[in-house]
């Protein structure tokens, strides 16, 4: 480690110059060219700052590579993936959009069904009391005591017969 | 001559590899389960990598990878290709991870103990001179060392990481999956790999870790 990142080490100070840190990372990836390249050389030269930070991102960089990356999820990761999106898929047809729909109208057509029922039978009950009746009426019913209302005359014989016979009492 | 053939080969393979990716896309808009299942197998470890690289753990990572492959499939129909179908399914991946922390109100891991200098020395080897650790007993502690030492770090930072330096993405991927500019990719990698060899000097150079340390971070 340099003079300059051994004193940076006491401070923890980070000190690349700002306009030069993209250059930098470039440098470090190897993908510095042309007069960037030459003219980060330049600055580099004269920075101590700049010089630590691309040797701490040297350091980083190995400290990091110990580390390993995820492995492979496997081959049947796949298929694990494309059973649940099936399941999915089904569970979602069960949950359409007019589910909610076909359901209030299911509810609406067995009510509707229900009342219809209670009407009908109603008037069945009433249709069926109203005829009891009629048969108690009939059944009680007591022949007329009055005799039948005389019919009108139909000529002056009539009156004259129909007068005679009235007052035929009081005389 | 040779170089020349290699050169030339080289993007006309990739053109036909995104060709093929693109007719793989066209297929499953259509309905074609198989190439769906072919497009999963082809990325899938990728998305793992993305996914794990901001979740960390594992029983997390396989279930919100799942349903990333999910939301694709359902949205397939609308991606017009306009972009890349990679670049397409990473962001869908970024943006259900965030989706999952902000709904699970996941805390980062936390490690109770602080590293010791003794236990931060063991990583001199590495940083000094390029040598990983011999053994897999070495190996894996060095690893889980580093990874305490990147939970001192800000996600942001952390995450950057993760995905360029060890999930293996390039500046140009990482700057579309993000929304962000390529230049403000590079100077975040490349103040992040400083801070990191920051926690790194200062467990080093530390006393030994006291219950007032165990908090900074």
């Amino acid at each position: 480690m340099s003079m300059n990142a051994e004193n940076r080490n006491a401070e923890t100070s980070y000190a690349a110059c700002p306009q030069y840190e993209a250059a930098l990372e470039d440098q470090f990836e190897g993908e510095l060219r042309g007069p960037e390249a030459v003219q980060l050389a330049e600055h580099l030269k004269s920075c101590a700052g700049c010089r630590a930070a691309l040797e701490d991102a040297a350091a980083g960089a190995r400290l990091l590579a110990i580390a390993e990356p995820s492995p492979d999820p496997g081959a049947g990761f796949s298929r694990i993936v494309m059973a649940r999106i099936r399941q999915q898929l089904q569970t979602n047809e069960g949950k359409s959009i007019w589910r909610p729909v076909v359901s209030v109208a299911w509810r609406f057509a067995a009510s509707a069904a229900f009342a219809l029922v209670m009407l009908v039978s109603f008037d069945l009950g009433r249709q069926s009391q109203w005829r009891s009746d009629q048969s108690i009426v009939a059944e009680n019913r007591v022949p007329e005591i009055a005799p039948d209302r005389p019919s009108l005359p139909a000529n002056r014989d009539e009156v004259i017969l129909m007068m005679a016979d009235t007052s035929h009492g009081k005389q | 001559m040779a170089a020349t053939a290699s050169t030339l080969s080289l993007p006309v393979s990739r053109r036909e590899k995104g060709e093929e990716e693109r007719q793989l896309v066209r297929l499953a808009q259509s309905g074609e389960e198989a190439a769906f299942e072919e497009l999963i197998r082809r990325h899938q470890q990728r998305v793992f990598g993305l996914v794990s690289g901001i979740l960390r753990r594992r029983e997390d990572v396989e279930d919100v990878v799942q349903q990333v492959f999910l939301k694709v499939f359902v949205s397939l129909k609308r991606f017009d290709q306009r972009a890349a179908f990679s670049t397409w399914l990473y962001k869908i991946s970024v943006n259900e991870c965030w989706d999952y922390l902000r709904k699970k109100k996941v805390r980062p891991l936390v490690y109770e103990a602080d590293l010791s200098e003794e236990q931060v020395s063991r990583l001199d080897g590495v940083v000094s001179a390029d040598q990983p650790p011999a053994s897999s007993s070495d190996r894996a502690e060095a690893r889980d060392l580093l990874e305490r030492m990147m939970e001192k770090l800000p996600e942001q930072d952390r995450e950057l990481l993760v995905l360029k330096e060890v999930e293996g993405f390039s500046v140009q991927e990482l700057a579309e999956i993000l929304d962000l500019n390529v230049n403000t990719v590079k100077v975040r990698l490349f103040r992040a790999r400083a801070r990191l060899m920051d926690v790194y000097r200062r467990r080093l150079h530390s006393k030994p870790a006291g219950p007032a340390e165990g908090k900074e971070g």
